[in-house]
């Protein structure tokens, strides 16, 4: 039974080393996107997301979403659509943040329009708290492509992370590259 | 006290706290008896009120508190006249409203008891509010907190089922964030079937003693059956179930036949009543149309309408409703109401900007700019006008194309 565990526990940590890599990467299009991923950045992607961080995900990460068109938010029971205006869409991701309880003291700093890679879309800033009372910093980018709704973020745990780090996700997004999607 | 034995205490207590929850369980339980010693005279209580209180005041920073000073002033007069006359000096029972379009209301074991936006806003009378406020207020005086306390502190096999039982309930760690442990319990599952039966069964004689239309209270739990069915909504706490809600309609339809004589009380003047929610019923609607719940964030407007026909923030949120939602007909729908807004009030900015998007969408430029104009003029300062102004660029552009 120990040995079972201890193979369990190796195949893992294997498989988890097998899907963190370290900065310079190009992702593939299997996603839908390409990005150049900042160097020192690990990633820890799956099949959903890709998830960057530099030191540890609770002091600063990236999160890349390409989430389809019509899908209910988690948190709220809306949905986007291809017709809607990037102010449309940031105002349901608005209502997501607000209505999500993990977020705690949301305090919404700002919602743009922005044109990101060539498609109009929306940034928004935000800061809010954990339950045991840390406080965050998100930028959120987001733009709508055909049936799917891209969104880009970065959140870290203070100033210093926010600061230190923002320059990397901005390079990041500039290099943000739609292609059609790999089917899997 | 020792410290081993302080943190073991409070592990019982938060335990209790997750028993307190239980009435759907299928577990055995004993009869839970009576407290003989007078209010806070023992640890167990003192440490209960200690952690509500700690609990308060975190769920009170995080901003979930409704603020509104006149309408927490009308809901503490109806506790006043449900109050019964022995109840110890030093528990002092208080009601606030959470901003929560969830249908619920709970209570901490020190008087305190919180009634959600979203459960006020589907009552249609003083004598149906009064029916929940006296239930709360039983659970408090009763002390069902720490007799539930009692009852399980010798059954650990149980409290650790319970404990698996609600740790897989939706929603439940996100809440206990905001609430504590102690409140997300008592709002989430409720006391037991018990203790919930008799504060059915001693709120409800309350409600009768302070004159309250017996009918009117009953009638809560049917209408707010039927609303569940008719939205289709899923509810995570505990008015927001139906065989909860059931197995309080039943507690009271099983009750001896003179506590059911109807009086000749008159307070169930819904238009009264709906007058002291007032901008309540507005700000609810809000939290629903941000989840999505356009036909109760509807049923909120139309309730207000009725004791506010003009109201031009009412018109605009129904447009929003069937903007939102946009189905067929619903763009058009929108319209109707956004104009019947700036009729009501032409200087309000917020339907000129929707008006404009509206005509965005179907390419009507020339009259979008006009109403994105009106907008601007009228609120130059608004959050969201960088949107705007880049939607009059994109105007101008296809004007000039």
């Amino acid at each position: 039974m120990k040995r079972l565990l201890w193979l369990s526990l190796l195949i893992c940590v294997v498989s988890f080393l097998a899907c963190a890599h370290s900065g310079g990467l190009t992702k593939p299009a299997s996603y839908g996107y390409n990005v150049n991923i900042p160097e020192g950045w690990r990633t820890i992607d799956n099949n959903r997301y890709l998830l960057l961080t530099k030191d540890n995900p609770f002091q600063q990460y990236i999160l890349v979403q390409n989430r389809p068109i019509g899908k209910s938010f988690r948190h709220t029971k809306k949905k986007m659509h291809t017709a809607m205006l990037p102010e449309e869409a940031a105002q349901i991701v608005v209502d997501e943040l607000i209505s999500d309880q993990n977020l705690l003291n949301l305090k919404l700093l700002n919602n743009t329009p922005l044109n990101i890679s060539g498609y109009d879309g929306f940034k928004i800033l935000y800061t809010y708290q954990d339950g045991e009372g840390h406080t965050f910093k998100t930028l959120y980018y987001g733009f709508i492509k055909a049936d799917t709704f891209f969104n880009l973020r970065f959140t870290a745990s203070d100033r210093f992370h926010f600061q230190r780090d923002i320059e990397a996700f901005r390079l990041m997004l500039k290099s943000l590259e739609i292609v059609k999607a790999k089917k899997t | 006290m020792n410290m081993r034995r302080s943190k073991l205490f409070l592990f019982l207590i938060n335990l209790l706290l997750l028993a307190a929850a239980t009435g759907c369980s299928t577990h055995s339980k004993p009869q839970i008896s009576l407290v003989a010693e007078s209010l806070l005279e023992s640890e167990a209580e003192q440490m209960l009120w200690e952690k509500s209180e700690r609990e308060q005041r975190t769920l009170e920073s995080n901003g979930l508190v409704y603020v509104d000073p006149q309408f927490e002033g009308y809901l503490n007069q109806v506790v006043a006249r449900l109050m019964p006359e022995t109840v110890p000096a030093n528990l002092v029972i208080r009601v606030k409203v959470i901003k929560s379009p969830y249908l619920n209301a709970f209570a901490y074991p020190n008087g305190m008891i919180y009634i959600h936006s979203g459960l006020l806003a589907r009552l249609d009378s003083e004598a149906q509010l009064a029916a929940v406020l006296a239930h709360e207020m039983a659970h408090c005086i009763q002390r069902h907190a720490l007799r539930a306390f009692r009852k399980y502190r010798n059954q650990p096999a149980y409290l650790i089922a319970v404990q698996q039982t609600l740790l897989k309930t939706k929603g439940l760690q996100k809440l206990a964030h905001a609430m504590g442990v102690t409140g997300a319990m008592a709002a989430i599952s409720g006391y037991t079937r018990e203790l919930e039966a008799e504060a059915d069964r001693i709120g409800f004689e309350w409600v009768l003693r302070a004159g309250y239309n017996p009918k009117a209270a009953l009638s809560l739990f049917d209408q707010m059956l039927s609303d569940l069915a008719a939205d289709g909504l899923e509810e995570p706490f505990f008015f927001g179930s139906h065989p909860r809600i059931r197995q309080r309609a039943e507690n009271l339809q099983n009750l001896p036949e003179p506590a059911m004589i109807d009086t000749l009380a008159s307070n169930n003047d819904r238009q009264a009543f709906l007058a002291k929610l007032d901008q309540l019923l507005l700000d609810n609607a809000r939290l629903d149309i941000r989840l999505g719940r356009f036909q109760v964030a509807r049923s909120s407007v139309e309730k207000f309408l009725s004791i506010k026909p003009d109201d031009t923030r009412a018109y605009f949120l129904l447009g929003e409703i069937h903007r939102q939602r946009g189905q067929r007909s619903d763009v058009q729908t929108a319209l109707g109401f956004y104009s019947r807004a700036i009729r009501l009030d032409p200087s309000f900015a917020a339907p000129h900007k929707a008006i404009g998007l509206i005509h965005y969408k179907k390419g009507q430029h020339a009259l979008a700019k006009k109403f994105f104009e009106s907008c601007l003029q009228l609120s130059p300062d608004s959050p969201d006008k960088a949107y705007i102004k880049g939607y009059l660029k994109q105007c101008t552009i296809s004007e000039e194309s």
